[in-house]
């Protein structure tokens, strides 16, 4: 369970990261 | 500050750390914005090196850090988002190669821009640290030369990620932005010669002297060790140490072992009870009385100290030394409350601490519970395993009323949590950690 809870973890860590990257993105291309 | 409360502060600085540099990346002048793929392909990029650098700092052994989730929990997460970091390592140059075909061209003169070496030879060096990692043991190779390998791999492919960074001079043509990712790489590799050559100073400095080596049942050797010329650390029963005995603390051969003695040593004793298992265990008991030893620690969440009514400890074979602290602890402390420790055994001679176990029942409100997987003929107690169906039978209801520790081999805790599961005990109920880290 608590390798369950890990394995959360950098799921959630890895959309975030994703997702913000995709912002950074939409950022620079709409200027 | 609550552990609930330093978990979030964690998540949240960890976070900051690894998006702040790329959003710092949008202040000042910017060169002109190229397609969406392309700018999603660098931040993709920046994101995972970032998360690579973290990575220095995740097994750098801050206690401060480790301490809220247990080094088990941060090793794992150590392991997964590397790989998620390499996932990302390799769609930003996938997406950039589909985007802009143009790239698979050499240049005129047949020469790589620098930019692109230090890309490759990044790449390269998270493949082979992947591979290594996964399959160390399938390709033969040991610990010690594995870990330095991974170290030298891990630092070749910041240092290659960030120089081809800098090469290409996209986005670090500002001084700034250049000299923000350029001190963070070196922050992060710092944290490697804090670990290797900091740390190691201090604990040469403040050695252990083992004065006592006990033969215990079951192939398990205690040693007595007492700090040598300094006061030594304070532990909570439960937690563990990284021990050097043979060799200086600089070199790689720490290995991880709970504390087994009583937490409330005043003197800075502590003891630890090793099983003969693997290259580094079946020396330990040949270790001389007198001889110099090193301890990292004290390191671990797995440790009593929430309010419960009861404590109720699962030890599987030498799974059974962090518990032995418990108890011992809670019974120098007079603590009132019951114990209930159901303790896996192979055999009825192979039984670790058998007989200090029964002296501490006139101790504590201590109940043990022995399950043999090789019982003898007339044995009248639990047979086998520990299943869900033996904790039903000794252990009293509210199940969720109770706080769990399970210590043992790896199938046996992914048996004993699936169980308590059935039993609907809280996860935050049960505490369990693994060291098998690698």
């Amino acid at each position: 369970m608590r390798r369950l809870f890990a394995d959360r973890l950098v799921f959630v860590t890895g959309a975030i990261v994703v997702l913000l990257s995709a912002l950074f993105a939409l950022l620079r291309v709409m200027g | 500050m609550t552990y609930n409360v330093r978990s979030i502060v964690w998540i949240v600085a960890y976070l900051l750390f690894v998006l702040l540099p790329l959003f710092a990346l949008l202040a000042g002048s910017l060169p002109p914005a190229r397609g969406f793929w392309t700018e999603f392909s660098a931040a993709l990029g920046y994101s995972g090196l970032a998360i690579m650098g973290l990575q220095f700092g995740l097994t750098a052994r801050f206690k401060y850090v480790t301490e809220p989730w247990g080094e088990d929990v941060i090793y794992h997460f150590h392991r997964n988002i590397s790989l998620f970091a390499v996932a990302l390592l390799l769609v930003h140059p996938s997406i950039m190669f589909v985007v802009h075909p143009e790239l698979f061209a050499l240049p005129q003169d047949g020469k790589l821009p620098w930019g692109a070496v230090f890309a490759f030879l990044s790449v390269f060096a998270l493949l082979a640290l992947v591979v290594t990692a996964l399959w160390r043991v399938k390709l033969n190779i040991s610990y010690e030369t594995w870990h330095l390998t991974h170290i030298a791999l891990a630092i070749t492919a910041v240092t290659g990620g960030l120089l081809h960074m800098v090469g290409w001079s996209f986005y670090l043509v500002d001084p700034w932005k250049r000299a923000l990712w350029i001190g963070l790489t070196i922050f992060w590799i710092a944290l490697v010669f804090y670990v290797r050559l900091v740390k190691p100073l201090f604990m040469l400095r403040h050695p252990y002297r083992v004065t006592e080596v006990r033969q215990e049942r079951g192939d398990t050797t205690t040693l007595v060790m007492r700090p040598d010329g300094h006061p030594g650390f304070r532990f909570s029963p439960g937690q563990f140490g990284w021990l050097t005995v043979w060799g200086s603390p600089f070199k790689i051969t720490a290995h991880p072992f709970s504390f087994s003695s009583s937490a409330t040593a005043t003197d800075g004793r502590v003891e630890m009870s090793i099983r003969k298992l693997g290259d580094f265990t079946k020396e330990i008991d040949k270790v001389p009385v007198g001889r110099r030893v090193y301890l990292d620690g004290p390191y671990g969440a797995f440790t009593i100290g929430n309010p419960a009514d009861m404590h109720v400890l699962i030890a599987g074979g030498v799974g059974v030394t962090p518990m032995m602290s418990m108890i011992r602890t809670l019974a120098d402390a007079g603590d009132k409350r019951p114990v209930i420790l159901l303790y896996g055994s192979k055999d009825w001679d192979s039984i670790t601490f058998r007989e200090e176990l029964e002296e501490l029942k006139a101790r504590l409100d201590l109940t043990v519970i022995h399950v043999l997987a090789v019982p003898p003929a007339d044995w009248t107690g639990e047979r086998g395993f520990i299943t869900a169906e033996v904790l039903m039978r000794h252990l009293p209801q509210p199940y969720a009323a109770h706080e769990y520790f399970i210590c043992g081999p790896a199938v046996m805790m992914d048996a004993i949590e699936w169980a308590l599961g059935e039993l609907e005990v809280p996860l935050s109920k049960y505490h369990s950690e693994r060291y098998s880290f690698v």
